[in-house]
């Protein structure tokens, strides 16, 4: 099953944000979106979780989300917003409950701290979450949303992890841990969509790359296709070259190597 | 796919309205039935009103008085009754707690539903009607006289109230240009003058006193704006006695930036009176009138 | 501190407790109802006509009036008054993600001020064959009038596309507060003596018009507006979240907006109409169960219904009895209670208004 966005057209404004960007993210993938500051990616990520009025389709598992229920798509999505801030004093494992409320796992009650564990921070369950550090509090939303679609699948039908820039505020450790997590719900069967920074990362851990520029995707493919010198310099704006180390054979970019 | 799960709320909420509404509606009894009582001697009297109760006991009928209200000061015997509050935020319970038979009232008294209770409760209600003339007097004494069964005195003290009151106003009588011209000050919080226009007990008892009241623009107490003081050039302030916060030494008043140019300031004239001797308008108003007139233009005048 | 911590240690369940609470406040508001009717100026006693009635006599005339005509009224509309005004604070402050939003704020409290004022200072104007129509209930009507009719125009001000923006209606509501403030200034300035002495006594508040009338006026639309009040819990605790990651958990923020906007209006208008302003309720008594049981809004609307009656009905019981026979706006007795107690939790615990 797959999540996909036709020809997509968002306006802020007098200004247009996206100029019919199409997308086609696959379950069981790792699908990123990465282009320079104000290209349109988070833009696009929110035209598919309904957030902002777009123009266009966007087709969750089949159907279009124009005329889902908020609590039906909520069953079949998870969607991690970019900064989140809190009202009212609650504690760690009751905001990660309200992910699991959302979801179709209401009726397991293990699984919000188990969520926790998974993003190291079980022993933080009972403190207030306005107390926690930036990095720690979006892994907390992290545990929130995989509480809402804790299997991959579910009656045969993929569930989605949408996270906009999910590794922002992190150290590199738990970036690698938040991005190992994305991607196994992947391999056993749900989709992720990132928007991403970090192009290293994305480089690691992303299988499909759709490269935003100005609004539009400049390219979208296999990530080896895409993350090439020509479509990075293109969309960056300056030269950029992809290099491959020996050993794994994944691409990586290295800053020192850009020139204006 | 499966709904998310949706708690379930509310009801022990809607359980514990629902108890409190059900008790009401069960227990919720006929009124009692009233018989009229007004003109019985007996009766059991609360006195709502200054100038009602003054009256009340000028009629010689204060052993009657059950309680009061808490404008009712004079005389001062009836200071020991109970105080049932503010007249037009009565409690029906504190009321009634004071076991009357027959409420008097000055005009105004409420909330409208706490009257009603009370009504139903067996009680009779008499509203004695506002009037700042010597009319207005007599007929409240009237009123008042036949609500407690004694006409005959009621008439008595209206004859003799009226006879001090003619000559009162009188005597108090000069010709327009002797006139002093006053200004009835309520209140000078926080530097601002709220004073009485027209249309008040303040503008009549000036008026029958033998003065001119120096504020004509508008109706009812309001805040006068400073530089219409000076225009209104007031002879004389006119306040009431008080204690506490609210009284105001001569010097500050005086020193006032909007009194400050007025005649009043120069001689430094104010006059303070006890406000229920002044504004009650009961049977001790032509005292009021004498005493306000001496202060004005001396004895002698 | 981390080292110290088991993983598997069950975390702590609040939101059970904060159930545990419905059926303690439940109880303890029984028991204000029972000290309610038990204690006033008159020496009539509910046990006293209770016993009355277990012995087959029927209580005398005085005991009907002062149980059945005084005091039911007025505890039913007390407990009607105090669940509105505390669940409309809860909803309120849910739904602004502020924890110091009040009715007042969003200008319902304004609105209904100033209608009130209007039927007060204007009524004496109005044809008689209107007045005759509403009788006493018109300053209450036009309370409730003035509190939906602001809150529906500031709702119409700030929903665009079928949005509503909660920053725009609270901006709005302080501008039409203010408006609504100088205009009851200025008929302040054009009423006169009597109705001025009216305009503050309404202002302070007070259960002492209570009666049936009153109940049956404004008791169905209070039990309604609070009744769908306190099913919003989840879609309020997934507004803490923001508006977008509401939706994105499931909640029809929209939907919910719009109910909880109108039970607030509704649950306000109606209580202000019916008792003038009591101040307080509304913001000490979510406060003060925040504190003891957690932010979640599915027990939170609840106990504040059920605490907010217990509290305003023994202020009530204060303000009968303190000065008795006379009494004590409600208004100055709820202040006087809830300000200090709101400082000394502003002491105690500084972080609860942290946004």
């Amino acid at each position: 099953m797959t999540l996909i966005a036709e020809d997509i057209r968002v306006v802020h404004g007098r200004h247009e944000a996206l100029s019919g960007v199409s997308l086609h993210a696959a379950a069981g993938e790792v699908t990123a979106i990465v282009g320079p500051n104000g290209s349109g990616k988070s833009t696009l990520l929110g035209a598919m979780t309904a957030s902002l009025p777009y123009r266009g389709r966007v087709i969750l598992n089949g159907s279009d989300i124009a005329t889902a229920k908020a609590w039906e798509l909520a069953a079949q999505r998870a969607v991690l917003p970019q900064t989140s801030r809190l009202a009212f004093p609650f504690s760690v494992i009751e905001v990660v409950r309200l992910g699991l409320q959302a979801g179709t796992a209401g009726d397991r009650p293990d699984v919000p701290i188990r969520a926790l564990e998974r993003v190291g921070l079980a022993h933080h369950a009972d403190r207030r979450f306005q107390e926690l550090s930036g990095g720690e509090a979006q892994r907390v939303m992290l545990a929130r949303v995989l509480a809402q679609v804790w299997e991959p699948v579910e009656d045969g039908q993929p569930r989605w992890l949408l996270l906009d820039e999910p590794v922002s505020s992190l150290d590199i450790a738990h970036q690698l841990q938040v991005m190992d997590i994305a991607r196994s719900f992947a391999r056993t069967g749900g989709g992720v969509i990132a928007v991403m920074h970090d192009l290293n990362l994305t480089a690691l851990y992303a299988d499909r790359l759709a490269v935003l520029s100005k609004g539009q995707c400049l390219s979208f493919g296999r990530t080896a296709d895409v993350l090439t010198d020509k479509i990075l310099s293109r969309a960056y704006g300056c030269s950029l070259r992809v290099s491959t180390p020996p050993p794994a054979g994944d691409p990586y970019i290295l800053p020192h190597a850009a020139s204006p | 796919m499966k709904r998310p799960s949706t708690p379930r709320n509310g009801f022990s909420l809607f359980a514990q309205l629902w108890l409190a509404a059900l008790l009401a509606v069960t227990t919720y009894a006929a009124q009692a039935s009233s018989s009229p009582r007004i003109g019985s001697e007996t009766a059991d009297v609360l006195s709502l009103g200054g100038a009602v109760t003054e009256i009340v006991v000028a009629l010689d009928q204060g052993h009657r008085l059950l309680g009061r209200d808490s404008t009712s000061s004079y005389p001062p015997s009836v200071r020991d009754l109970p105080d049932v509050g503010y007249v037009r935020a009565l409690s029906p319970e504190g009321v009634l707690s004071v076991g009357p038979a027959l409420i008097l009232s000055e005009e105004g008294a409420g909330p409208p539903e706490a009257i009603e209770v009370i009504r139903a409760a067996d009680v009779d209600f008499v509203t004695v009607p506002d009037g700042a003339t010597v009319e207005g007097i007599l007929r409240k004494i009237a009123v008042v006289g036949d609500a407690l069964g004694v006409p005959q005195r009621a008439a008595d003290l209206a004859r003799e109230v009226e006879h001090d009151l003619r000559r009162a106003t009188a005597d108090a009588d000069r010709p327009e240009t002797e006139k002093k011209r006053v200004m009835f000050v309520i209140s000078t919080e926080g530097g601002k003058i709220n004073a009485s226009g027209t249309g008040t007990a303040a503008d009549a008892l000036i008026r029958l006193s033998g003065g001119i009241n120096a504020v004509t623009g508008y109706q009812g107490y309001k805040q006068i704006t400073d530089e219409a003081v000076g225009l209104d050039a007031p002879d004389v302030i006119l306040m009431m006695d008080r204690d506490g916060d609210h009284a105001i030494a001569d010097d500050t008043l005086f020193s006032m930036p909007s009194i400050k140019l007025t005649p009043a300031a120069q001689s430094r004239a104010v006059i303070r009176m006890d406000g229920l001797l002044m504004l009650g308008f009961g049977p001790r108003t032509a005292e009021a009138i004498e005493r306000l007139n001496a202060a004005l233009y001396g004895d002698g005048a | 501190m981390a080292m110290l911590s088991d993983t598997h240690a069950r975390p702590r369940d609040r939101l059970s407790c904060a159930r545990l609470l419905h059926p303690v406040l439940a109880a303890v508001l029984v028991v204000a109802c029972v000290a309610s009717l038990e204690v006033g100026a008159t020496d009539v006693t509910l046990s006293s006509v209770l016993g009355k009635l277990a012995q087959g006599k029927l209580p005398d005339g005085i005991e009907r009036v002062v149980l059945f005509d005084i005091r039911l009224p007025r505890l039913v509309l007390g407990v009607l008054v105090g669940a509105a005004l505390a669940v409309s604070g809860a909803a309120m402050q849910g739904l602004f993600r502020n924890p110091l939003a009040d009715p007042g704020i969003v200008g319902v409290g304004a609105g209904a001020g100033l209608g009130a004022i209007l039927a007060i200072v204007l009524g004496g104007v109005l044809p008689a064959s209107l007045t005759a129509l509403t009788g006493n209930h018109l300053v209450p009507f036009a309370a409730f009038l003035g509190g939906w009719g602001s809150t529906i125009l500031l709702y119409r001000v700030a929903t665009r596309h079928g949005r509503t923006s909660v920053a725009t209606m609270l901006l709005a509501g302080i501008a039409l507060g203010a408006l609504a403030g100088a205009l009851s200034g200025v008929l302040v300035y054009i009423a006169d003596d009597r109705q001025l002495r009216d305009l503050t006594f309404w202002g302070l508040g007070s259960l002492a018009g209570a009666s049936w009338a009153k109940v049956v006026a404004a008791g169905p639309m209070i039990v309604i507006a609070v009744g769908v009040a306190a099913t919003l819990g989840r879609g309020l605790n997934g507004l803490a979240l923001g508006e977008a990651t509401a939706a994105h958990i499931g909640i029809d923020v929209q939907r919910m907006k719009a109910l909880a906007i109108l039970a607030v209006a509704a649950a306000t208008g109606a209580a202000v109409a019916v008792s003038g302003g009591i101040g307080f309720i509304g913001i000490v008594v979510p406060h003060l169960l925040r504190l003891a049981s957690g932010p979640d809004h599915r027990a939170l609307l609840v106990n504040a219904a059920l605490l907010g009656a217990t509290l305003l009905v023994l202020a009530d019981l204060l303000a009968r009895v303190v000065i008795a026979p006379a009494e004590l706006p409600i208004g100055i007795v709820t202040a006087v209670l809830g300000a200090p107690v709101f400082l000394w939790i502003l002491l105690k615990r500084r972080g609860l208004v942290e946004l």
